[in-house]
């Protein structure tokens, strides 16, 4: 017979048990038993963005090609599906298709934990590999381990995207600064304007735009193979090397000089874009995702140009289309992506301020869009796509922001810096 | 007939004899069905979802796929983490600017406004300016925290601002970007939150302390802060005990202003185990040590609740004496 505290330890074991079981459930099926009457769409893409232009035509193309499919179109923001994709894609509520994060944290981690589709014979089928550039086409196959770069294809970018420098030409103007053309160029200018008493770069410390001016500091003194070790694993990553060293100290010691605010810890991502469409900031180092909001905002004189001196930058495919396991009409969603590969989409999208992956070069007519999309053609040419710094390690993001925020602050050397940006590498890349 | 009473003063007559009634079969209690809604709820609602926490602390998960039983490997990571502990220290110091603070200056408050500005300037000031002071708590913390993080802005923030205008310009700060100062900037905005919480919950306590105990005091020549110390804290004592174990959970498990003034940041200064809990589950997809980091705050919460609790009691039962 069982005693009383027995019994306890017993009831408590079956809870727990069942508490496992529970979690552990979750849509195993592979899917594909639709009507074949409806798509289920989830992207997140605003309206009036160059991809949410080409989105809403490529469902009306859709519409138009399958009379009596109806798209069920939901819009999500993207912290929304970065926060709740797994859980979502594990249950029987999973879109049909959806736009989804690349990235080994990302699309990688749900690709190895078998939630989505592996679409490689789509996209041989559809011949979509032969229209993306290797450095495009990595973001989209995972091995076994969920690492990018090689193995099965588990989602079709449709557009790119790069960091550039983007610079007020009215205020380079204004203060008597010549335009940089090398990186030698650069910091004069910056110089230049501290001594005018203007902070020349603008910064978010509490996201985003901060390690990326470290990461591509870093770039500038690495190769193809420093990039690789860091982001396939391919090799060691040592972030006491020249080019991490170089990065931390340079971004220190240009916090110390001005070229940064020392009070730009706590200032986010839109702070710094405000600051350069204000016309506070003449120059702001930050992706083509910028691009479409300074076009229509911006009330000066600007251009932009790639960071001088440096073979590498900040970039990769956009964000992926993704088919996931448990779709119902996944024949559907296969149909809808080949659509948004289409020239007439790709030429759309290049034209509203995007960077197409598979457009006409000779239908892109708009001179701004034209030069956008040469310079990455450039960069993507020379295999200078080096990812985001974030990427290899899952919540390596919250590091880089939490560690360069001490950089900024003066909290911390380079050297610890450095040390504690190995660690967290350390404790999340895959052990080999 | 001797009538025996219980704590709520109810007549309890005679003893039933001891054992199973004879005859039907009617329950003990017969209002114990109406507890059951709520049984089943708390059940549903807050016992299944902890026990399943607490079941998924033992395992390296990251949200899908079959979770790996690691046994107490979380909890042994927890104690050498840090970083949690840092969040922990951190959430201390809440505990003083969410709990602390506002009692004792709403305390102080509400003696004010019932004491003084309700008699000289009368009641209906008295209730607008309470009202003003609960406002914060009636915002969205996610709009009050944008609405302070622009004041609080290193560069054209309005404190900043003010400061300039005032001529102490040398005293202007990076308020929520300089790891010395951002933990105490969100918690000067919490005081600011909080305080009108107590303040209520203290006017309404003070509505029943009997005003021939402060006619009497005053006619002894106790002077404001003699009645306030001898009458008005003794009175309402139950309230005091009921908000600051209300306030030291809410601190301890704060937040809202946290992820949208700091994030954690800079450099983890501002960090509280909740968004610990939080990036670790969403960011870091280790949902096995998130919730090793939830069930600890929990386990700490309902610990501290309960000391609170008995500490209400026994403070009750020392009030009440020895009424039988």
């Amino acid at each position: 017979m069982l005693t009383a505290r027995r019994r306890l330890v017993a009831t408590a074991a079956a809870l727990l048990s069942g508490a496992l079981l529970l979690t552990a459930c979750g849509g195993d099926s592979d899917g594909g038993s639709g009507d074949g009457k409806t798509l289920k769409l989830w992207h997140y893409e605003t309206a009036d963005s160059a991809m949410g232009i080409a989105w809403n035509e490529a469902i009306k193309e859709f519409k138009a090609k399958h009379p009596g499919v109806k798209v069920e179109f939901e819009e999500k923001g993207f912290e929304q599906i970065q926060k709740t994709a797994p859980m979502v894609l594990n249950s029987n509520d999973a879109p049909d298709v959806m736009e989804y994060n690349k990235g080994n944290a990302t699309a990688g981690l749900l690709s190895k934990q078998g939630l989505l589709t592996d679409l490689t014979s789509e996209v041989t089928k559809h011949g979509w590999d032969k229209k993306l550039s290797a450095g495009v086409a990595t973001t989209a196959r995972y091995d076994a381990s969920g690492v990018m770069g090689s193995g099965n294809w588990y989602g079709v970018p449709n557009y790119a995207e790069y960091a550039m420098v983007y610079f007020n030409k009215d205020l380079f103007k204004k203060y008597g600064v010549t335009e940089p053309k090398s990186f030698d160029d650069l910091t004069a200018a910056l110089d230049a304007f501290v001594e005018k008493g203007v902070t020349p770069l603008a910064n978010g410390g509490a996201e985003y735009p901060a390690q990326q001016y470290l990461y591509q500091l870093a770039l500038s003194k690495a190769d193809r193979s420093w990039v690789d070790d860091y982001q396939l694993y391919k090799g060691k990553v040592d972030f006491h090397d020249a080019a991490w060293t170089y990065a931390a100290t340079t971004f220190a010691d240009w916090v110390k000089k001005g070229y940064i605010s020392d009070k730009s810890s706590s200032t986010k991502a839109e702070d710094a874009g405000l600051s350069f469409i204000q016309g506070k900031s003449p120059i702001f180092f930050s992706g083509s995702w910028w691009y479409g909001r300074f076009a229509s905002e911006n009330k000066f004189d600007w251009d932009t140009a790639l960071w001088p001196d440096s073979k590498l930058t900040l970039g990769s495919s956009g964000n992926l289309w993704v088919v996931p396991k448990g779709a119902k009409n996944k024949e559907l969603a296969y149909d809808f992506i080949d659509i948004t590969m289409s020239k007439k989409i790709q030429n759309l999208l290049g034209n509203s301020g995007g960077i197409p992956v598979a457009a006409d070069s000779d239908a892109i007519t708009e001179p701004r869009a034209k030069a956008l999309i040469d310079d990455f053609t450039t960069v993507s040419g020379r295999d200078g796509l080096a990812f985001y710094p974030d990427w290899p390690v899952a919540g390596f993001y919250d590091v880089l922001v939490s560690e360069t925020q001490k950089l900024i602050t003066g909290s911390e050397k380079p050297d610890a810096f450095l040390g504690n940006l190995q660690s967290a590498y350390d404790k999340g890349a895959p052990k080999k | 007939m001797t009538l025996t009473v219980d704590r709520g003063g109810r007549a309890l007559g005679k003893r039933a004899p001891a054992g199973r009634p004879r005859g039907n079969r009617r329950p003990r209690n017969p209002y114990a069905l109406f507890l059951l809604p709520g049984v089943l709820a708390f059940a549903v609602v807050i016992v299944g979802p902890f026990l399943m926490n607490t079941g998924v602390s033992f395992t390296e998960w990251s949200g899908v796929g079959s979770p790996k039983w690691t046994g107490l490997a979380n909890y042994r990571e927890l104690l050498d983490d840090a970083e949690f502990w840092a969040s922990f220290r951190h959430s201390l110091l809440m505990v003083i600017a969410m709990a602390a603070v506002p009692t004792v200056v709403g305390l102080v408050l509400a003696a004010a406004l019932f004491d003084f500005v309700g008699k000289h300037f009368g009641p209906r000031i008295a209730a607008v300016l309470r009202a003003c002071f609960y406002l914060p708590q009636v915002l969205p913390i996610a709009v009050a925290g944008i609405v302070w993080s622009w004041i609080l802005a290193p560069e054209n923030g309005s404190l900043n601002e003010l400061l300039k205008a005032v001529g102490l310009g040398s005293w202007q700060q990076d308020w929520l970007g300089d790891p010395d100062i951002a933990l105490y900037s969100v918690m000067g905005v919490m005081v600011w939150v909080q305080i009108g919480f107590p303040l209520v919950v203290f006017m309404a306590g003070l509505q029943r302390v009997d005003p021939q105990l402060y006619e009497a005091a005053e006619l002894d020549g106790a002077g404001w802060w003699r009645r306030f110390w001898h009458i008005t804290l003794p009175q309402i004592r139950p309230e005091i005990y009921v908000v600051l174990t209300w306030c030291t959970i809410a601190a301890l498990k704060v937040f809202g202003a946290v992820y949208v003034l700091t994030k954690g940041g800079p450099g983890g200064a501002t960090d509280v185990p909740s968004y610990f809990s939080f990036t670790t589950f969403f960011e870091k997809t280790q949902v096995g040590y998130g919730a090793a980091i939830s069930t600890v705050l929990t386990v700490i919460i309902l610990l501290l609740s309960l000391v609170g609790l008995k500490l209400q009691t026994r403070a009750e039962d020392a009030e009440e004496g020895g009424v039988v």
